[in-house]
Order: C-alpha cells, then structure tokens, then sequence
C-alpha cells in the first residue's frame, strides 16, 4: 500500500497547472526544447549552475555512474509500485532484472514474426477504409499491435491478466480497458510531480485497479512464468513488466509517425521504396527492413519519448559538464539529463540537425540509442521494442498514403504530455 | 480551486427508480457495495437513499441517490470508470434495472453503456465543506493505528518512565522509529497549501496580491505589446499606417483603463474592508456602548419573534441602513468605473475645508453615534417597563411538537456508534432560475471561505463535519443537501445555528417544503406545505428560529437504505492521530512531548 498516495498539492492554486501546462508544451515541442539545449551545450557551465548535463560526453559521463546519480528519481513517479526502473542496483534488482531477462527472452524467438503478422492483420482491415475514413493510429493500430507483440511476457496468462480472473478474454473493450488502465500509469513516470493533482491521482487510481488485476491472478502468471518466486515479487514485477512494455512502445511509435509525417520527402521516399517491392517483398527483404529500422532509430532521436531525466544524487559529487570546472551536486539533490540536447551534439554527431538515417556514427555507435537510455541501466527491451515499431512503420508503409485528419478538430489530441489520439486518414 | 471541493462530493441521481433491490444485511448488494468501496480505497462515505418524485413530476417513480464522499483531486468521471469497471461488476448490479432484457452480452459493453449513464446522472456538489482535510482514508487508518499502538506502548513503559514527560516521550519516539511498520510516518503529514504555507493571514493576502500583480501585468501587456511592436515597425520602416494606428491606440487606451480601474476597484474594497473593520471590530473594541449598540442590532436581526425591538430594527435598517449600504456601494462602484465626479468632488470638498476640519467632523460623526448608542442604553436601564415591553419576552410561535418519522429514527439509531448521516431534500422557490442562481452564488462564497479559511475541521464555529455538501437538482427544481457529521442530528443543527448563522441561513434561505408522496413503503412524505423560517435582510433570523428550523430540517430528512464510512473515526480522532504522527516523528521538545502525552491519556 502506498502511503503517499492522494497527497495533496502543497503548490498555491494555478501555479501548479501553469508549471504543468509549460512542462506538456515543452514536451510536445522538442523543437523548443533542441534549442534550449543547444544553448546549455554552448556555455555547459550555466547548465552546471542547475544541475543539467547536456553535452553528449557530459551525458554519458552522467549515465555511467549509477551510484552517483541514481534511478531512485523515478520512484516516486511509479504509481503501481516500486519497480526496476526506480531501484538502485541490489538483491532485489538483481533477482528481478534475471526475472525481466527470461521475459524478455522469450520476446527475441518470437519478435519479429509476431509484429508482422499482427501488422499485416491490422493492415488488412484499415486497407479497406476509404480516403475519407479515418482512423486513430494509436487506438485502431499500435496500441494492438504492441499489445500482441507482447503477448509472450505473460504467456499463457495474458488472457487473465487482460480481462481478469473472471472476464472474457476475448472482449475488446476489457482489453482496451485493460490497456487504458496501464496507459495512465506510465503516463504517471513521464508527467511525474509537476502533474497536477487530477492527473496524479488518476495513475493512482489506475494502479490501484492494475496491482488488484495482477494480484487476483498472480498463481496464474507465476504458473505461467514458471518461477517460484513469491506473490508480491510475482505482482511487483508483473504490474510493472505491465505498465512499462506497452504505452512506452506505443507513445514511442506515434512520435515517430508524427516525426515522419512532418518530413513528406523522407516519407515518400520510403514508401517509393515500399512500393518497389510490393506487399509480399517489404516483409522478407532484410534490407528494405534494415532501412525502416533505421529510420525509425532517427525518427526517435528527433522526438525521444524522454526528453529530459531526473536523477537523485544521493551523496554530494560533481559532474563533467564540459566547461573547464565541474559542477557541483549537492547530497539529497536531484539533476537533469538532457538527453535531447546530447543527441544533437555536433562534437560527436557530424551535421547533428540533418535528418540522416544512414549517418555513421563512427565511435559513437552507442550514442545513437541514447533515446533508451546508457550504461547498464539502458532500457533493455530496446531492441524488441525497436524492432515492433520497424514492423508497425513498413505496416504503414504499404497501405495507401497517410495524412493527419483536417476538419475533425485537431488530429492529434495530447494528454498532458502523452499523445492520447492521432487521427490520419488515406490521401 | 472550488472545483476541487465541489469534485470531493458527488452524487448519482437516477429517475425512475424501479429496481428491487434489497439493501438489508443479509441482502448481496450490502456486502457487495462494501466490498467494491474498500476495494477502490478512496472512496470515504456512500450512501444510497430513495427520493420521492415531485408530485408534477411526469415521473412519479422515486429517484435513486447514490452520495459518494471521495479523496481530494479525483475527477468524478474517473472515479465513476473506476466503479463502474471493477471486476466485481456491484455497480451494474445496482442499476441493472434500467436494463429490463438484462443489457448488453459483453461486459465492457454493458459497463460502456452504464458509465454513461451514470455520467449523465451525474451532480457535483454547489457548495460543500470538508473537516478533515488533506487525509485518504488509508491514512486515517495507518494513525489511527500509530495512535493505538503508541497507546498500548505507553502502558507498557509508564511504570518505567512514571512523571518523566521527557523520557517517556523520548522512549515511545524511538520505538515508533524502530518499528519498520511505521516507515510512511517519517514524513510529515501531508498538508495542502491552505493548510501548509498559506495557512497564515499574510500569506493569503500575499497570495491575493500577487494574482491581482499578474492581472495588472497581462492587461498591462495586452496595451502595451501591440503598441511597442507597432512603434518599432513603423520607426523601422519609417511609414504609418493611420488605421492600423488607430485600431493599436484604442486597445492601448482599453487597457490602461482596466488597469487603473482595476487598482481602483482595489483601493474601493480595501476601504470598504476598513470601513466594515472600523465600525464592527474596532469601535466596538475601544467603547462598550458602542459594542452593546452592535450586539443589540444584531440580535433584533436574528430575533426569532416579531417584537418591537426587532420589528423597530428593521423599520430603521430599511429607512437608513440600507439606503446607506446602497448609498456606498454605489460610490465604490461610481469610483471604480467613472472616477471623475467622485474625485472633482474630494478636491473641491478639500479645497474648501481644511484637512483638520475634515478629521474632527470624522471624529464628532462617530462620538454623535456613539452618544445615541450610550442614550438608548440609559433609556433601557432607566426605563425597565418600557423595555420590557419593547424587547417583549423571547417566544418563539411553533405550532405543534415535532414529531420524527420512524424511518428517521431508525436510521439514526443504526449509526449512533458512528458518524451521523443527515440528507436533507428540499424545493426551491419560485421562480426557480432566480432563486437556483441565489443559492448558487451563496454556496460559493461558503465553499470559498471553507476551503481558504476555516482549514481545521471547522466551519465557522461548526464542528465536526466530515463531508457536508449541498446539490441543486432536478433543473433548478430541488435542493438535495447530505451531511456526514460527529454527534447528533440536535448537537448539528446547534452547531450549524450557533456556528455558521449566515452561511446556512444563506444556503436555505431560498428553499420550500411542497407537499410529496414517500418514496417508498415505510418512508417519509410531506402533507402540509412549510416554509423555512423568515429572514431579516437576507442574512439574519432564518436558522436563528431554532424551533421551526429544526422542525422545517427534520421533515425535510429522508432515510437512508444503504451507508459506508470508511474510517468511522471522528474528527477529533482524526486529528489526534495525524497530530501525535507529526509528533512522534517530529523534533523532541516540549510541545510535541506535550501532544504525545496527551494522546495516550486521551
């Protein structure tokens, strides 16, 4: 049970909204926050003064040490409970990081056939929509698409986990519940305390209904898990694993769509190229994969799901900011990773602005996925992730063209920081 | 702000209630609602009653109300998802009768169509009031239990520590620190701004200044940004463009006129403070004749009876307290929107008479009001026949003893060991839309004043409300106020009377009793038309005639058929346990050694 839950705003009224609706802006514009990092790249001592990293050596020097700069940032963001992501490394992060790994695995035997299948599914049915239909790219496409993706991180007991212990497994909108549900808990790790009360206590809520959705089913997961570990390691992580896995990968997907529809050259391109090897050949050609999927690497650099990173400092240290002298971090403080900032750097990324998805990194191959984190706390579904999004995108890339939806209201519709609608329709 | 209190209450009122469903003991839904209640964990208090139909209603079936008391900051529209989702499935259980075929084969669908429903039946609070602020439930219970276990620790230590405040204080502080169930309690208890750094008077009126800063800042711009811009364009280019010039000179002008007539309106209500400050706090301070002339007035506005006194008080409030009133209300407003006359007038008034002059005038105003206030005194003491019969003997003209619906009684009886539950429902006045809009505007200024001011558990000088909160429904035809309050119904309505006059006379004030059928079997109805008790100028009397209120509330009261309470803790226990937590947990010195102390004696 989590005490701090329902803790109320200790802010004066509107300052927090006005300090939450300039964190959404800015989130949903990397545009605006590329040039601010671009100045704390340019004179990192005035980044040093706040505690913000932003040059790519200066990032990378942040994420390496762990100790120093710990993940315990996250923990109050995690609204279902304590899990890897906000754990400083110990037994307990070890026994659940070998537990996330066996998931996972299962993840490279069957990725990334299962994508496809239920892209070209998915695909199927929207190719019947008419130009003037449209549809919503994360409610009708991704959100499924992940979603069976990733069906063998729970195996056997997805169907109980969706629609709970007594639920039918085949109801869309249990799921669609189910998937809603989780979708405001990770919202919870983005937004984090700038949100606003109303916001904060609907992850709560969410999370209350998901750790009671796991916990009803947890002799089903461990079954199916094959572990003999206990409830609450069961629970602990299967809530986790749950809320983590699938929002993350589909806000990921819908700014790279949204990144790729802005860029109708680099779009059409792709589509050329699509186009050339028909329906059948985009999904056997190695190549043509390998191309997507570095279009998608790209597309994700220029809009990172995150942008910017907190990080505790648990004792008082210093951080090579780039500038002559170090910047001080004070014990019981907190910094900021600008990851965004880093991944423009032009001291190790020639021509940093260009879109450029066949750029070669050099020595700084590693720096190119630093959307998913660095070091031995780097993501480590980024892989699979990646390779869901390149079978959702060559998905795209085969039905007719894609354009944002006019004359509906907005086509994209945020909520807070996350993208909760983005309605396209054929040209 | 107000939307955060209004939220905490919510009620679901469904017409055309047909369901049969049994709300007893031994009945499902009982243990079911329960059930889902704990389940969700935020929800503090719910209740179900039936409301009877109006009687030209084209619906003559009852409504159903379901009262939900929640935690600060959820929307109702997730809260109600969150219900209406659970895989318990209690809540369609409880409407399900409004699906005659029984719904939709798919739960989600079903749950789909519920939820709106449920959302189209759905009323905020207008106004409400929370005693125990910035606590979830589960915090309630985690100190309650600190509380017990720092009791049954005290009893243990006592005969070690015997008279040592210190010692004994010390002690029990350092097993709560040791004791790993009580980490969560190393933090501070949780409080909200009101509460936390703007709890003081400074930091309110700071707060005030600063939104009222920002204002001035953004009108400011609006003039000033178009104009700066358009000068730099035109010095730049070096060409004018008359018309556009025009269109930026009248928003520069609209601008600086709000502003100033902003600062205006300021100084306006800042006089106005002073001058209610003056003659209702400060004089009456300084000069007692002054102080029983107030106390008297005050009195024969809130005289339950029509004596001479009071009928004489308002006679006189009409004839100059009112003018007056309107007299400098309408200057304020004159000042704020059209200053010219009012300050041609003060220079021309200063330019005549000296500034000394003007002040003694001031100070023999008030010694000739203050000399009436002493003669009429003198009047009362000398003449006592006459007084007498002026203030004639305290009366009030209720025609028959109240009698309380078994219904009623029953209900109060099963929550005698608990928190007390009181839902009152009333009609509104003709015409509706005038006085649905009075009620509105007063319930407010009370949730304001509530949510700003009154931040430990007490409104006005009421205590012990836990969720008090007041619904218009049924399009401005009815007026639905719940109640869950420590002690009982008689002790309430006191505190209401004593403590929060004008506030509750203000919310009720505007309310009728129309003769209604029961809604069900065994329920209350009403035969004979009521009205709630008269009022002077709006604010005084009404609540004051205590008799024919209490009659006019209690046959206003309706049964409850269903009731949850969370914590079933009062608010003063409440507010023990979160205060020995934070002095458990907080700093060793006298005052915390005080507290715990007090707690384990308590």
């Amino acid at each position: 049970m989590k005490i701090s839950a329902g803790t109320p705003d200790a802010m004066p009224p509107g300052l927090r909204s006005l300090s939450y609706g300039i964190f959404c802006w800015a989130n949903r514009r990397p545009r605006a926050l590329r040039a601010v990092g671009a100045l704390f790249r340019l004179w990192p001592f005035a980044g040093g003064w706040f505690g913000m990293a932003a040059r790519a050596s200066a990032v990378k020097g942040v994420l390496t040490r762990p100790q120093s700069f710990s993940n315990s940032a996250h923990a109050a963001n995690l609204a279902a409970g304590d899990y890897l992501i906000g754990m400083d490394p110990g037994p307990t992060y070890h026994d659940d990081r070998r537990l996330l790994d066996d998931r996972l695995a299962l993840l490279a035997a069957s990725l990334p056939a299962a994508a496809d299948q239920e892209v070209q599914r998915r695909v199927e049915q929207l190719g019947q929509l008419g130009a003037n239909k449209s549809f919503d790219l994360i409610d009708d496409y991704l959100m499924w698409i992940v979603f069976r993706s990733m069906d063998p991180l729970f195996g056997a007991a997805t169907g109980k986990v969706v629609a709970g212990a007594h639920g039918n497994a085949t109801d869309p909108g249990l799921q669609r519940q189910y998937l809603l549900e989780i979708r405001y808990v990770a919202g919870q790790l983005l937004a984090g305390s700038t949100a606003t009360l109303r916001v904060q206590r609907r992850a709560e809520l969410c999370s209350d209904a998901l750790r009671a959705r796991i916990a009803a089913v947890s002799r089903d997961i461990q079954q199916a898990w094959g572990v003999p570990s206990t409830a609450s390691t069961i629970t602990r992580n299967a809530a986790g694993l749950a809320w983590i896995s699938h929002p993350v990968t589909v806000q990921s997907g819908a700014l790279a769509v949204q990144e790729l529809l802005r860029r109708s050259k680099v779009h059409r391109a792709l589509r050329a190229e699509a186009q050339r090897l028909g329906p059948a050949g985009v999904w056997q050609n190695a190549k043509f994969r390998d191309l997507v999927r570095e279009h998608v690497l790209e597309l994700m650099r220029f809009r990172p799901i995150f942008p910017l990173l907190a990080r505790d400092v648990p004792r008082d240290t210093e951080f090579e900011t780039g500038a002559r002298h170090n910047a001080p971090c004070s014990a019981g403080g907190k910094m900021a990773i600008w990851s965004i900032a880093a991944l423009f750097d032009s001291r190790v990324v020639k021509k940093s602005g260009q879109f450029c998805p066949a750029r070669n990194w050099g020595p700084h191959q590693d720096l190119r996925w630093l959307m998913f984190g660095y070091g031995i706390r780097q993501c480590p579904a980024k892989d699979y992730a990646v390779e869901i999004l390149t079978s959702a995108l060559i998905g795209l890339l085969i039905l007719p063209e894609l354009r944002l939806t006019r004359g509906e209201g907005k086509a994209i519709a945020y909520d807070g920081p996350l993208m909760s609608r983005m309605r396209v329709n054929f040209v | 702000m107000l939307e955060m209190v209004r939220q905490q209450m919510i009620c679901i009122i469904a017409p055309g209630w047909r369901g049969a469903v049994d709300f007893s003991d031994s009945g499902d839904m009982q243990s079911a609602l329960n059930a889902l209640f704990e389940d969700v964990a935020v929800v503090q208090f719910a209740s179900i009653a039936l409301l009877p139909a109006r009687t030209d209603a084209e619906e003559q079936a009852p409504l159903l109300m379901l009262e939900l008391a929640v935690e600060e900051g959820i929307d109702p529209k997730d809260m109600l998802y969150r219900l209406v989702h659970h895989p318990s499935g209690a809540m369609w259980s409880l409407f399900s009768s409004y699906w005659p075929g029984g719904g939709p084969p798919l739960v989600s669908a079903r749950n789909g169509q519920l939820f709106d429903k449920l959302i189209g039946w759905l009323s905020l609070a207008d106004g409400g009031f929370v005693g125990p602020r910035d606590r979830t439930a589960r915090q309630i219970r985690k100190e309650r239990d600190l509380l017990i276990w720092t009791r049954d620790e005290g009893r243990k230590l006592k005969a070690m520590y015997g008279d040592d405040r210190a010692s004994f204080a010390l002690a029990l502080a350092q097993r709560a620190f040791q004791d790993p169930r009580f980490d969560w309690a190393m933090q501070p208890a949780p409080r909200s701004y009101w509460r936390g750094k703007g709890a003081s008077i400074s930091a309110k009126v700071g707060y005030g200044l600063v939104v009222f800063g920002l204002w001035l800042a953004l009108v400011w711009l609006v003039g000033a940004l178009p104009k700066g811009l358009f000068g730099a364009i035109t010095w730049f280019v070096g060409a004018s463009w008359p018309d556009v010039q025009s269109v930026v000179d009248v928003i520069s002008r609209v601008s600086m006129w709000i502003v100033w007539a902003s600062v205006r309106a300021l100084l306006a209500f800042v006089a106005l403070l002073f001058l209610g400050w003056l003659l209702l706090v400060a004089l009456p301070a300084l000069f007692a004749p002054w102080r029983r002339w107030v106390d008297s007035v005050r009195r024969e506005l809130e005289r339950p009876t029509e004596t001479w006194s009071s009928f004489s008080t308002r006679v006189v409030g009409w004839i100059v307290g009112v003018p007056l009133l309107l007299a400098i209300l309408a200057c304020a407003v004159v000042f704020v929107f059209y200053p010219k006359p009012i300050m041609e007038g003060i220079t021309a008034l200063t330019a005549r008479v000296p500034g000394w002059e003007l002040a003694l005038f001031g100070v023999l105003a008030i010694a000739a009001l203050l000399c009436i206030g002493t003669f009429f005194s003198w009047i009362n003491r000398r003449f006592e026949a006459l007084s007498k019969w002026f203030f004639h003997p305290y009366e009030e003209d209720v025609t028959r003893a109240q009698q309380v619906h078994p219904s009623i009684d029953q209900c109060e009886a099963l929550l005698a060991s608990g928190t007390a539950h009181m839902i009152s429902l009333t009609d509104i006045r003709s015409p509706n839309g005038w006085s649905a809009w009075w009620i509105r505007v007063s319930l407010r200024v009370v949730t304001f004043f509530g949510r700003v001011f009154f931040t430990e558990g007490r409104l006005g000088d009421a205590p012990g409300i836990h969720f008090g909160h007041w619904h218009i429904i049924e399009d401005g035809r009815r007026f639905l106020f719940c109640s869950n309050y420590d002690g009982n119904f008689g002790g309430y309505l006191d505190d209401f009377i004593n403590g929060a006059t004008i506030g509750t006379t203000l919310a009720w004030r505007w309310t009728t009793l129309r003769p209604r059928g029961s809604a069900a079997v065994g329920q209350p109805d009403i035969k004979t038309p009521r009205d709630f008790p008269p009022t002077r100028f709006v604010l005084f009397r009404g609540v004051k005639c205590e008799l024919k209120f209490k009659s006019y509330a209690r046959d206003s009261m309706l049964p409850h058929m269903y009731r949850f309470d969370a914590c079933n803790a009062t608010i003063e226990e409440i507010d023990l346990a979160t205060g020995l937590r934070d002095a458990l947990f907080g700093e060793r010195n006298d005052r915390n050694d005080d507290f715990i102390m007090r707690a384990i004696e308590t």
